[in-house]
């Protein structure tokens, strides 16, 4: 893995260093894409908003949570703001039934940009090439937005049995999409 | 999790497959393993690809601007800031309360005995939420307990009082007046029970709302 996928090294640095112009910039920088990791798990867009707000609020809080070792800024921004949407989703004891996520096309959304539909397709069918034991494990977490224990409990299969499929999986996951 | 590697947890956690509990945990113990840190980055670059292949929302500008509001320098309600807020609201409270205190000796004390509570909220667990929407440009948070027990309402910037509601089942309860001193305001309120939505009012007219969460 590169140090910083992304291609801004000198901006994950400072963000590591908690300078305040680096969380602006990056916040500028990864802007809809942080929006986005929070709509697609909330489903509303107030929510999403402060979703946002208060996952950038709790980093800035709490200086030293990202540093260069972790890798690249932009997936543990996206990763942290994802964190907190599945947080406040099952802090309200919704749970979106978001399985058919990635063929969705909501058009009919005011502030829905493109996307990108090889991506999407990139994805989906390297999802769909993973053994279905871990499939169905890694889309339980991903789209429903289950933690590992619920995952055990539904399919009816030991904790660490769940464990290794996720992990196993979203590797494979990895290595497909060539990250 | 073990203790000692992440190990499968780094994928769990990239997922959001943690609870907060054991998601907590495990980022105190990357903050010491450069290893494991590298593979929580690789579990979230994982992660990361296949949200990009969701659809993509363009982020409000509004949001834009709570995020600078959040990082200028006079309006980080961080932790430390708002413990710099309260001491300060305090302050403010205190040096009119001496004046106060050679002509009320009972006012004297009602500020003191708010003063030791914002001491115990300084130091004691505690949430926050915004406030936005409603038209308004108001600068303004709500720290509050976990168990609703408490709550303190910071506004920044106004120049006349906000009167601050209770939001509930299509009723508004006034709560109470936060009434600025040097551009800054605070209301202490103490609860026995949760409120899940607080409302600021400037005139009869909601200025800005802010949405409570609890476990």
């Amino acid at each position: 893995m590169a140090a910083t996928p992304d291609g801004d090294e000198a901006l994950a640095i400072a963000f590591g260093a908690h300078e305040r112009g680096a969380f602006a910039q990056a916040y500028r920088q990864y802007a809809s894409l942080l929006y986005s990791a929070a709509y697609n798990v909330l489903g509303n867009g107030e929510d999403a908003q402060d979703c946002v707000h208060d996952a950038i609020a709790k980093l800035w809080r709490k200086p030293g949570s990202y540093s260069a070792a972790r890798g690249s800024l932009r997936s543990f921004l996206v990763v942290c703001v994802r964190n907190e949407a599945i947080s406040r989703m099952r802090r309200h004891n919704r749970r979106l039934h978001m399985t058919q996520r990635l063929a969705a096309q909501p058009e009919d959304h005011a502030e829905l940009e493109a996307g990108d539909p090889i991506e999407r397709d990139r994805v989906r069918h390297a999802l769909e090439r993973l053994p279905d034991d871990q499939r169905i494990a890694l889309r339980l977490a991903f789209f429903e937005g289950k933690t590992h224990t619920e995952i055990a409990a539904d399919l009816q299969q030991p904790l660490g049995t769940i464990k290794g499929r996720i992990s196993h999986g979203l590797r494979k996951l990895a290595s497909a999409l060539k990250v | 999790m073990n203790h000692e590697h992440v190990g499968d947890d780094a994928a769990l956690y990239a997922l959001g497959a943690l609870s907060d509990r054991e998601a907590i945990a495990l980022q105190v113990h990357i903050r010491q393993c450069p290893s494991c840190a590298n593979l929580v980055g690789d579990a979230e670059d994982a992660v990361t690809a296949a949200a990009l292949a969701e659809p993509l929302h363009r982020a409000p500008a509004a949001l834009e601007r709570r995020i600078t509001g959040l990082l200028a320098p006079q309006a980080a309600f961080g932790r430390g800031s708002a413990v710099a807020a309260i001491a300060a609201a305090f302050l403010l409270g205190i040096l009119p309360s001496w004046y106060l205190w050679q002509q009320n000796r009972s006012m004297q004390d009602a500020v003191a005995s708010r003063g030791a509570a914002m001491a115990r909220i300084a130091e004691g667990p505690h949430r926050r939420a915004s406030f936005r929407g409603g038209g308004g440009n108001v600068a303004a948070d709500v720290m509050y307990a976990p168990d609703g027990s408490w709550y303190v309402i910071v506004v920044k910037g106004i120049s006349n009082p906000l009167q601050v509601a209770w939001m509930h089942g299509g009723e508004r309860t006034m709560l109470g007046s936060a009434t600025p001193h040097g551009g800054l305001a605070m209301l202490y309120l103490p609860k026995s029970h949760r409120m899940d939505q607080l409302a600021l009012i400037d005139g009869g007219r909601i200025v800005g709302r802010a949405a409570l969460h609890y476990d």
